[in-house]
């Protein structure tokens, strides 16, 4: 125990801060099971893009916008119009330092490309020529890869007390280092303080870091990738549960006791720029005119793409919103997916209309499937399940208990085909059965995954008084007190794909990752409840005795919409149903039609195969696109292509009494879309350190996430295939413009109240409008508070056109 | 002349391979396309020799070139097998590829690299003459280098790469030797001939010498302990090239012992060895395996254990078994890695319906008692009599992988139903692989040599092996209630670093040093 001696405890307080605000700067991953976007600056909205910029080149060596060269095409092309380049440079703080022509000289020549600081690792593999950072992360890895392995090895690594001491019980046995040329690390390892604080402490203390150690911890983080990530998710759950964790903590821990090692190791080599770089590491952060103009040409992409949304908005429409009562009112998620499909649906009939909402419908459901035991939180990842589910039918408990045992047995199957010696005979017995296998999923012949059949429902049961409570709240969100049609078609959404990692990554991210089709049957079994309809009956909002709800789903692969007609426990006229499916059915293939223009190789007949293609890295695009929020009437988007680019919530702002609704907009689906843009911006500009790299390299690990080739990092983000189409961006990184129907005053209250979401705009890492009462843009908000008018600034201006 | 028909199939793909190396830029689907149905084509050309083998019996095509220096087809059971499976396997890969890679700067040479490889392996698999042989062989595995550095700027695919091309060319080298001592001692370069001579004639020194090479060779290609390092670290490289390598290129050790069956039989002592190190290899990967948590690592480490398998079984003198080891294996692994994307919902699929129901050594040592019991069975209802003693033992370590099926049905937490399917699963597994073991003996009766009497090594080899393997059956059995214990905690760490070879053969050759001219860049800021 003399080695306590070593550890500061003076700094002990300050080193814990730091610690925790390390963790913190890294953004969330979810699990692949059910994984959700998440804003890669999380951690940094409080700060503005340049100032992450400048953050991010430091520690992690990427620049977080594009090439200049994207910028100067744009300009060359006339996308990007002097206009956007002027304002653009009127609100940012180069104002008075460059004009126009200096500007557009800058964008023609591309800056030097950033380095990071280097680590202690970095230093000492300069110093020896050996891959230091590579052996760090090779070795993290094999030993993450075990202990959060949910199911794949079936030997995984025990988890007891955590992973910190976990993984000195895996390194004090773990020769590899020491045969790879790091002297005597176990017996490093094996005399580190047992707590992880202690082990930052100590470290802290060789490595002369003192109280402050600057970016140099969010840096060892960046350098562990996914693991971090993910580490951190664990905590992130545990918090939104008001419970703590400190498995991210204990991963820099482990971290920096490899860098301590190191630096025993190479000090006398590393030392005199060592020093340099801990100095630099404690620096204030300040972006440089280079990552400035690069944020401004950020800044005026974002501003034509808005100034084309302007256009749309204000282009005359010839679609006319029937007065006539609806057949079919059909809600669908605000996804950008969502645009498309509503647009052609509401063409193929003038009896049909659209209506978008949070595709979780308001019920924050956690789920249990059929024969199944694990409960899927069906919800943003933001809240806490309000009600729980299941898909088991009571009255059948025996065929949940058959389809259980069918799992188990197949289940114990997998197991034989896996284990010791086992694998042999399996192997001789099974194996020219795969003969079959291959050519089934070869030629697609393989049928896809259907929702469950059987109808969810909530267990245990929820009072009538409950029930209605709930109904009426999702009905007002939705602005769906009035006006009810013939059949309500409540649509979740899903995708269909197969062999694919990242098949959660396109399912509903309103629905945590998960499909929307149990919500939406939920919510459509509570509204054509009769006693439900006769409390909200009372309470103002009639629903016509003639009105069905029908659950569907949305599958965004295919287009195609599933009924769930079978939940409904009155008989409906067959003919409607034929009616409907047939409106649906249309709509799905202009859907297709106009999604085979985006998606490489596909034509508007072949992307249906593309759902069973095993071997397809691109079954369909996801969000890719993204780059608008619109919360207002539908009459005001309606019979305008937005181009599957926009997240449209339907919200009447003269139905909303005290903006409670508004609130609710501002502050949870308009940062579950930020976090979904966002992810796509980070996944685009910095790939190495926010992308999950290339999807023809990923190695499933753990059930959980995915390395690229050997082992290594975990990679969080999307894949650079989902990004990219191979010729050009299949997404065009530009931060989200959101544009709301209502007094700006308004808004400007709920601002001052969500200093979080404030943040987001008033940094500038979403754009913010309010729409005037002729749906056109008329108000952009320009931070701390303040709006502009836009039509006096267009009118400015032209005036500043014809006088220059 | 009509024996030179198989020639056509590499013919086909080597040619769609040189289009498809012409073909630049981004989306070359028409060579896509050309490639595809060169792939379908050279199938075509198989099954149309199959028809031929039947209707004019095995055969070796005229010889092309001067004696010792000539290629010619040769068209037997053994030959054929193998054409079939790869050229069924190469078909669905290249189709796999050909939408995989959409979008990928260099589609239409890595489309062109692995039309030549596979052309190389049909080659080499209907070798006739032993320079045809040597030849398919390097050209496979230079063609496959070419593919293993499809992304040359990733550190790790130059470092396992090179541990390849070191294994690779020591195996070349053993090969070219092996085949020098035949030529000398036969007298000839005509396999088919040397096959006839051996089976009449006594082991010269000269001829186990060249099995001892043989045996080298094949050890070293397909990736046994200790030189298994580069298989488990060649995940650098585009998911079809996995699946080629461990389906279609892996395999050409044991096709190489098949081959020479009948020369191998000659030495006895190399048999000997070859059991040996199958054996151990084969537990060893197996035991690995279960502690690799990342898919296809955990596939390569299953890939090295059932080369392990299917090499004891050479050793054992059980060729036809071999040979169905082969091509079961290849199906399975082929799938396998092309489907890897699916572990997500695998692993999420495993966690429905509950916990697991664990075995403890009662319901293990029931399920060992129940698997000989089947084992007795079906041994009876396919005649135990006319087998050979290393197929009953062979038999007895298959049974032993049975039994834990059935211990998990036995488990006291498992319902009746579970232990009622686990148990069906179990009968039907057994009765497929001895069906197909029966299948495999008939098929390649006069083929194949048959198995020799076991003499004293043999015996003491059997004993050995069947301990072992049931020794480690018995505790993947009982695995959860021991390993999670503390005191296991060590040995999962040796098993899970694969005991440190490859860390060793990594320090010998210098592998984590940076190469000169990529700066230290930490690995997870590379792209």
């Amino acid at each position: 125990m003399t080695r306590m001696t070593t550890v500061d405890t003076l700094h002990g307080e300050a080193l814990a801060r730091a610690a925790d605000d390390a963790v913190r700067a890294i953004p969330p991953a979810w699990p692949l099971t059910a994984t959700v976007a998440v804003n890669p600056f999380l951690g940094q909205v409080s700060k503005t893009l340049d100032h992450t910029a400048a953050r991010l080149a430091r520690i992690g060596g990427v620049r977080l916008t594009l090439p200049r060269k994207h910028y100067a095409d744009k300009i060359a092309n006339g996308e990007i119009t002097d206009e956007d380049l002027i304002a653009a440079l009127q609100s940012s703080a180069l104002f008075n330092r460059i004009d126009l022509p200096a500007l557009k000289a800058a964008v023609g020549e591309e800056p030097q490309p950033v380095v990071a600081l280097p680590t202690i690792a970095d230093l000492a593999a300069r110093a020896t020529g050996k891959d230091w950072p590579g052996l760090v992360s090779d070795r993290i890895g094999t030993f993450a890869a075990g202990f959060f392995d949910q199911g794949q090895a079936l030997w995984a690594a025990s988890r007891r007390n955590g992973l910190y001491a976990a993984w000195r019980a895996f390194a004090t046995h773990d020769l590899t280092p020491e045969i790879l040329g790091l002297k005597r690390f176990s017996i490093h390892v094996d005399e580190t303080p047992e707590t992880p604080q202690g082990a930052i402490e100590r470290a802290a203390v060789t490595l002369g870091l003192g109280a402050e150690p600057g970016t140099y911890f969010h840096q060892l983080l960046l350098s562990v990738g996914g693991w971090a990530q993910y580490a951190r998710h664990i905590q992130f759950k545990a918090e939104v549960e008001g419970r703590t964790d400190s498995t991210a903590l204990e991963l820099l821990a482990i971290r920096l006791v490899f860098e301590e090692a190191l630096y025993a190791q190479h000090k006398t080599e590393i030392e005199r720029e060592w020093q340099q770089v801990r100095h630099k590491h404690v620096e204030p952060v300040s972006p440089d005119f280079d990552t400035v103009i690069d944020g401004l040409l950020q800044v005026a992409a974002e501003r034509a793409a808005q100034r084309k949304l302007t256009a749309t908005l204000a282009a005359p429409t010839t679609i006319k919103v029937g007065e006539l009562r609806p057949v079919l009112q059909a809600a669908f998620c605000i996804d950008v997916r969502s645009e498309v499909f509503r647009r052609s649906l509401e063409s193929v009939d003038p009896a049909v209309r659209t209506l978008g909402f949070a595709g979780f419908f308001g019920l924050g459901a956690s789920h249990k499937g059929f024969a199944s035991d694990v409960s899927e939180h069906r919800l943003p990842v933001l809240l806490k399940p309000s009600v729980f589910s299941c898909s088991a039918a009571d009255h059948d408990g025996d065929a949940d208990r058959q389809a259980r045992f069918g799992a188990r047995a197949t289940r114990a199957w997998g197991r034989f085909k896996l284990a010791a010696v086992s694998s042999f005979a399996f192997v001789e017995a099974m194996g020219p059965v795969y003969a079959g296998k291959l050519i089934r999923d070869g030629l697609g012949f393989h049928k896809g995954k259907r929702p469950d059949a059987a109808k969810p429902h909530f267990a245990p049961d929820i009072a009538l008084e409950t029930r209605a409570v709930v109904a009426e709240a999702v009905l007002q969100a939705m602005s769906l007190t009035e006006g009810f049609g013939r059949f309500v078609l409540i649509c979740g959404h899903g995708a269909n794909v197969v062999n694919n990692p990242y098949a959660s990554a396109l399912h509903c991210g309103a629905c945590g990752g998960y499909a929307g089709d149990v919500n939406a049957r939920l919510l459509a079994d509570l509204l054509n409840d009769r006693a439900v309809r006769e409390k909200l009956a009372v309470n103002g909002i009639t629903i016509p005795a003639d009105t069905v709800f029908l659950g569907g789903l949305h599958d965004t692969t295919t287009d195609t919409v599933t009924l769930f007609e079978d939940d409904l426990e009155t008989d409906i006229e067959p003919e409607d149903i034929v009616r409907i499916r047939q409106w649906l059915a249309q709509a799905g293939s202009l859907t297709r039609a106009e999604r085979a223009r985006r998606l490489p190789r596909a034509t508007a007949d072949s992307v249906i195969a593309r759902s069973r293609d095993w071997s397809e890295v691109r079954p369909e695009l996801g969000l890719a696109g993204c780059r608008a929020f619109i919360a207002a009437p539908r009459t005001r988007t309606a019979g305008r292509s937005l181009e599957g680019q926009a997240f449209l919530h339907d919200y009447v702002w003269k139905k909303d009494e005290g903006f409670k609704i508004l609130e609710l907009i501002l502050t949870a689906p308009v940062v579950v879309a930020s976090w979904i843009s966002l992810q796509y911006f980070g996944s685009c500009v910095a790939p190495s350190l926010f992308g999950a790299g290339n999807k023809l390299l990923h190695n499933v690990v753990g059930g959980v996430g995915v390395v690229e080739g050997n082992g290594g990092n975990m990679r969080a983000g999307l894949p650079w295939q989902s990004v990219h189409d191979g010729e050009s961006f299949a997404h065009e990184p530009l931060r989200l413009t959101v544009a709301v129907e209502t007094p700006k005053e308004a808004i400007t209250d709920i601002l001052k109240r969500h200093a979080q979401v404030r943040a987001l705009f008033d940094n500038g890492w979403l754009s913010l409008f309010a729409l005037d009462e002729r749906g056109q843009m008329a108000w952009r908000y320009t931070g701390s508070l303040a709006w502009t008018d836009m039509r006096q600034d267009a009118g400015s201006e032209i005036i500043q056109k014809a006088a220059s | 002349m009509i024996h030179m028909l198989p020639l056509l199939a590499p013919l086909l793909l080597a040619g769609a391979s040189l289009y498809a190396f012409r073909a630049p830029g981004l989306r070359p689907r028409r060579a896509v396309r050309v490639v595809e149905l060169a792939a379908l084509g050279s199938m075509l050309v198989v099954i149309l020799s199959g028809v031929v083998l039947a209707l004019q019996g095995p055969g070796t095509s005229p010889a092309l070139g001067y004696r010792p220096f000539a290629l010619a087809s040769r068209l037997d059971l053994v030959s054929l097998v193998m054409l079939l499976l790869v050229s069924f396997i190469g078909w669905l890969v290249l189709r796999y590829a050909g939408t995989f890679l959409d979008g990928e700067a260099r589609q239409g040479q890595f489309t062109g690299w692995m039309a030549a490889t596979l052309a190389a392996v049909l080659l080499f698999v209907q070798s006739g003459t032993l320079l045809q042989l040597v030849v398919g062989w390097v050209a496979t595995s230079l063609l496959l280098h070419q593919l293993l550095l499809f992304y040359p700027e990733r550190i790790s695919a130059r470092r396992a790469s090179r541990k390849k091309f070191i294994v690779s060319r020591t195996g070349d080298a053993a090969l070219i030797g092996a085949v020098i001592l035949l030529a000398i001692s036969f007298g000839t370069g005509d396999i088919a001939t040397i096959l006839a001579a051996a089976r009449e004639g006594q082991g010269l020194p000269l001829t186990i010498a060249a099995a001892a090479l043989l045996a080298i060779a094949a050890l070293l290609k397909s990736a046994q302990f200790p030189t298994h390092g580069w298989l488990t670290e060649v995940m650098e490289t585009p998911t079809p090239v996995s699946a080629l390598l461990h389906a279609g290129v892996v395999n050409a050790g044991g096709f190489l012992l098949i081959r020479f069956a009948d020369v191998m039989l000659q030495a006895p002592v190399v048999l000997a060895v070859l059991v040996m190190v199958g054996g151990f290899t084969a537990l060893f990967g197996s035991v690995v395996m279960l502690t690799q948590s990342a898919v296809k690592t955990s596939l390569a480490w299953s890939t090295v254990a059932q080369m392990g398998f299917m090499i004891l079984q050479c050793g054992l003198a059980l060729f036809p078994i071999a040979l169905l080891h082969i091509v079961a294996h290849s199906l399975y692994k082929a799938h396998a890695f092309l489907a890897s994307g699916s572990a997500i919902e695998t692993v999420a699929s495993i966690r429905r319906p509950g916990p697991v129901a664990i075995p403890n050594a009662k319901a293990v040592g029931r399920a060992f008692l129940l698997a000989l019991a089947i084992y007795a069975v079906i041994g009876l209802l396919f005649g135990f009599a006319d087998k050979p003693p290393q197929a009953l033992a062979l038999g007895a370590i298959l049974i032993f992988g049975v039994a834990y099926l059935i211990a998990q049905g036995l488990a006291d937490a498992a319902p009746w139903a579970l232990t009622w399917r686990t148990s069906l699963y179990a009968i039907s597994a057994a009765t497929a692989y001895f069906a197909l073991q029966r299948i495999s003996d008939k098929l390649m009766l006069g083929t194949l040599p048959a198995t020799p009497q076991p003499g004293p090594l043999e015996w003491t080899l059997m004993l050995l092996a069947v301990v072992t393997f049931g020794v480690v059956a018995v505790a993947q059995s009982l695995f959860p209630l021991w390993a999670y214990h503390p005191a296991a905690a060590g040995l999962r760490v040796h098993l899970a670093n694969g005991l440190y070879v490859n860390a060793l053969f990594d320090r010998l050759l210098g592998g984590w040093m940076l190469p000169r001219t990529t700066s230290a860049t930490p690995a997870s800021v590379k792209e």
